[in-house]
């Protein structure tokens, strides 16, 4: 038969439907021109297909490609790199598409859509995207099934079907292959979603910058704690140490005359004194809290994780200021494993330069806060004693924890504690550290996040934007660097309980502040929903794309004690080529024998229900012989045992045509009957 | 089928109580095979013969088989006529709708062999001319099972050649009776209606070939001669024509019975008849028991 090079019209639906679904994320992202492109690839190939104008010809498309092209270079400034380039792609998918005439073009298509469906998962790996993918993929192994369909009046809704079942079937293979396979590390390192403005903790800390924060309620980070869960108010998740002040500002500083290599260390790098003893420190104490951090994308360099941090990977790098920082911006989901020793804060030394950073404060900046501070110094015997005034100052002045403080006028810091004093924890922590640094003692503002909520279903915590908190550290002689969150003098709440119970203590709802608390939260379906979607939602994560190297030959040396490559192509070999071959015997085995019809089984049910009860029958009785021992035997059933005579051999034998589903359907509830009868 | 009830129930009057046979005999006809009675003498094969061409109106001619037979007297032979000066055929008994071969294994293997391969091909070669036989054309052969003196038996590929043997056996004591009680058999024959003609008896043939049969069937069928070929106590098993005449026997037999399709039971009321003399039992023993056991162990729907 000769091969129909024509597209078959059954498969011009599903090749529309794949092509228009492919491209969809992307145009969530790309330009808007590229929906108006694809729109009007898809009108003009409509007319086309009703022969209402013909196929554009070569100089109309080439225009078109010219235009294409120079719009991506219009969007984004170059042809190149990961957003132009996919820009570019599903560009050239959708003109593509309109050229499709033949079967080659087809194939040359869904390639490519095979690709875009790729692509769209660079962006974002969410399970939902992988479904979507899965759904994308599945139409396009339809559209392959239809074109290779010899049978003209084919109908498009069957290989949808055969796509599906294909893609089943491939299913095992996937998951041994995901399990196995090296994981090679990438190529080229793209630099995705870059640049990108987010919400998230900035670098600096002015009055305002965290309140602005608490209105969002996404996901910062997720922990999965290996043992202990440290309770509500240990949870301080450090990112950020701001040292300097300008008098409205913290921002980032490093202490004169350190470098860069003393003062982070990476796992690849012989460590400095100070790591060592920090670490002989943390070797003694009980007390540590091992988890896995999941960070969502924040295009920052920080991670957040709790004091001390220890960690392995070799990506990663510990500061003396007991952050964590990672090589690169996070600019996918990172997920790292983290073993915090609270107490070995301890066991670190400071030196002049970093006593002289961490007591410089900008001159002619808080002229009174200074005098209190110095009183205070002058009342107080020692460094902790000055430590306790100041949080009891707060305690007991007026001071209020509040969303939505006044503008604080031109010096920031005693306008705040003699004027307004009303502020969010940036305020607190800001005029706290400042009034420190004023009583000659050495302290520093830390930003990150306080607190989280524990998922109910599997224990991990999530720590949400809104969750961002500000908080203070002194140096103490003896102690080392020491916490003290002046917002807990103010507002407890806020720490024992998170933000919400902070504002509702303070007379304000969350609905009255326009705020999104859509934590977990109640008993309702939806909340139920939530709950389940980010369980589901961090497990993926942690189960299917954290599976990189490591964890890979974590997991597999459980299985094979030692993992050697020779190992892994042998698992490979058996978990490959069992199943083939064992498909393989049965299809042999299938073409010999084909499997028993529902009619037979049908047959076969009734034949052992008769046995079971205690009727001995010999394996040459027929239908009709069946029917009639069974009303033998039973009289009572003997109407039901004649029409289920009738019918099955009227399904077996008369070979008339019929509907053989209600037949087989009839006679199950005809066997159904009898099973009830035969006693 | 009217009409195949009353052709048996007019059989039925002169072969008393035989109902089982006569309609073996008649699914054997449809089904366009060849008969082989096997029995002693006076059991009735003769009256069911005649009474078959009597009922369908079928010539009739009867050859008693005898040792020094030659071929000739069966098939026929060329004369050379002095008048026209040219060698004419002059048809031996053959040439008939229904012949009655009585004892047929007391003629030599030549002329068995003669007469056999006009069953098959259902044509005469004399002097290199072919002639067709008549439309159409049933042998009924008897033998004698007891008295073997002096016989050729016939070989299994003989054999084989006819879709169909039965025995009648004696009468049951009420039906002796009757037969006694009533008047001349040759007599009663002759005053059988006919029911359809040959030219009925063709068409029905071909309705034949329309009854259907499943997949299903054909599976239980072919199960069947697998059996057979499978089983250690028979020398050799069923061959393919045989697994035919099966099938066209049993299609033949769903008519019979007014249906358009063949149920497994069709197809196991005519396996003894077709399958028994077709199967030589290895060493002893009953091969109608053998063949009967099979019925019994062969699924009818296939199990698991």
């Amino acid at each position: 038969m000769a091969r129909i090079y024509q597209l078959p019209t059954h498969t011009r639906l599903w090749l529309t439907l794949a092509m228009l679904l492919c491209s969809l994320p992307q145009l969530f992202r790309g330009p808007l021109w590229q929906s108006g492109l694809l729109v009007l690839v898809v009108v003009i190939r409509m007319l086309v297909d009703r022969q209402r104008i013909g196929l554009p010809g070569r100089t109309a498309r080439t225009a078109l490609l010219l235009i294409t092209v120079a719009l991506t270079f219009y969007s984004f400034g170059r042809l190149y790199g990961p957003d132009a380039g996919v820009a570019l792609l599903v560009s050239l998918f959708a003109l593509k598409y309109l050229e499709v005439v033949k079967l080659r073009d087809a194939y040359v298509l869904m390639v490519l859509g095979y690709f875009v469906c790729a692509t769209s998962l660079l962006f974002y790996q969410g399970i939902l995207m992988f479904f979507y993918v899965l759904a994308c993929i599945t139409l396009l192994t339809a559209c392959l099934v239809g074109i290779n369909h010899s049978d003209t009046s084919a109908r498009a809704p069957q290989h949808l079907r055969t796509a599906a079942v294909m893609l089943m079937q491939a299913v095992p293979l996937m998951v041994v292959l995901f399990i196995l396979v090296p994981r090679v590390a990438p190529l080229w390192n793209m630099q995705i979603g870059s640049g990108q403005v987010k919400t998230g903790m900035s670098d600096t800390l002015s009055p305002g910058e965290v309140s602005s924060l608490s209105r969002s309620s996404e996901v910062a980070f997720r922990v999965a704690f290996e043992g202990d869960v440290p309770p509500m108010a240990q949870r301080y998740w450090r990112g950020l140490t701001l040292s300097t002040f300008d008098g409205r500002t913290w921002r980032q500083g490093l202490p004169a005359g350190m470098s860069a290599q003393d003062y982070l260390v990476g796992a690849n790098q012989t460590p400095p004194h100070w790591f060592s003893v920090l670490k002989k420190a943390a070797l003694q104490d009980a007390l540590h809290y091992q988890y896995r951090v999941v960070m969502e994308p924040s295009h920052r360099r920080w991670l957040y994780a709790m004091a001390v941090p220890f960690v392995t990977d070799p990506d990663l790098r510990m500061a003396r200021d007991f952050r964590l920082v990672a090589d690169s911006q996070v600019d996918q989901r990172l997920g790292y494993q983290v073993t915090s020793v609270p107490s070995a804060t301890g066991a670190m030394t400071l030196t002049p330069q970093e006593r002289q950073l961490m007591l410089t404060l900008p001159a002619s900046v808080g002229p009174r806060a200074r005098s209190l501070a110095m009183q205070w110094r002058r009342d107080a015997d020692s460094d902790s004693v000055v430590v306790q005034t100041a949080l009891h100052y707060f305690h007991n002045e007026p001071f209020y924890y509040t969303l939505n403080p006044p503008r604080l006028e031109q010096d920031s810091i005693d306008d705040f504690l003699f004027r307004s004093r009303r502020g969010f924890c940036e305020h607190f922590a800001s005029s706290f550290t400042f009034l420190m640094r004023a009583a000659g003692i050495p302290a520093r503002v830390v930003a990150g996040y306080q607190g989280g909520q524990l998922n109910p279903v599997d224990g991990h915590l999530v720590v949400r934007q809104y969750d961002a908190h500000a908080w203070s550290e002194v140096w103490l002689d003896g102690r080392g660097w020491v916490r003290v969150d002046p917002t807990a003098a103010v507002a407890p709440q806020r720490i024992e309980s998170g933000l919400q119970a902070a504002l509702d203590a303070q007379g304000n709802t969350a609905s009255n502040l326009g705020l999104d608390f859509s934590g977990f939260s109640g008993a309702s379906w939806f909340g139920q929903i939530k709950i389940w979607m980010d369980y589901v939602d961090f497990r993926w994560q942690t189960w299917v794309l954290d599976y990189d190297t490591g964890r890979q030959l974590a997991f597999l040396s459980r299985i094979f004690v030692s993992v050697t490559p020779m190992k892994i192509a042998l698992a490979l070999l058996v978990c490959l080529g069992l199943p083939l071959l064992l498909i393989l015997g049965w299809m042999l085995w299938r073409r010999e024998r084909h499997p028993l019809s529902q009619e037979e089984k049908e047959f076969n049910r009734l034949f052992r229900l008769v046995e079971r009860r205690g009727l001995t029958l010999a394996p040459g009785t027929t239908p009709r012989q069946l029917a009639e021992a069974i009303s033998d035997r039973w009289p009572k059933a003997a109407t039901q045992a004649l029409h289920w005579r009738q019918r099955y051999e009227r399904l077996m034998y008369s070979a008339l045509p019929g509907d053989k589903k209600k037949q087989l359907y009839h006679l199950r509830r005809l066997r159904n009957r009898l099973y009830k009868l035969l006693y | 089928m009217q009409a195949l009830d009353k052709a048996l129930a007019q059989v039925g009057r002169v072969v008393l109580g035989k109902e089982e046979q006569l309609k073996l005999a008649l699914a054997c006809m449809l089904a366009r095979g060849h008969l082989l009675i096997e029995d002693l003498p006076g059991m009735g094969k003769t009256t069911l013969a005649h009474a078959l061409a009597r009922v369908f109106q079928l010539d009739y001619r009867r050859v008693q088989f005898t040792s020094d037979m030659l071929p000739a007297d069966i098939l026929g032979v060329s004369v050379f006529d002095p008048e026209t000066r040219q060698f004419s055929l002059r048809e031996g008994p053959v040439f008939t709708q229904l012949l009655l071969a009585d004892e047929i294994n007391r003629a030599t293997p030549k002329t068995q062999s003669a007469l056999l391969e006009a069953m098959e091909e259902r044509q005469v070669t004399l002097d290199g001319s072919t002639r067709p036989l008549p439309e159409p054309f049933f042998v009924v052969a008897t033998q004698n099972p007891v008295d073997q003196a002096g016989t050729f038996v016939l070989p299994e590929s003989q054999l084989d050649r006819f879709l169909m043997r039965i025995s009648l056996g004696y009468p049951s004591p009420e039906v002796e009776l009757d037969l006694l009680a009533g008047g001349d058999l040759r007599e009663q024959v002759r005053e059988l209606k006919a029911v359809i003609n040959g030219e009925g008896l063709v068409k029905l043939g071909r309705m034949v070939e329309t009854i259907r049969a499943t997949r299903e069937l054909l599976d239980y069928v072919q199960r069947l001669l697998e059996a057979t070929r499978e089983d250690d106590r028979f020398v050799a098993g069923l061959s393919p024509r045989a697994g035919l005449g099966l099938l066209r026997a049993a299609r033949a037999w769903a008519l019979i019975g007014g249906r358009d399709y063949v149920l497994p039971e069709d197809v196991q009321a005519v396996w003894p008849a077709v399958a028994e003399h077709r199967l030589t039992a290895r060493q002893g023993g009953s091969v109608a028991a053998m063949t009967q056991s099979l019925l019994q162990s062969v699924p009818v729907v296939r199990r698991a």
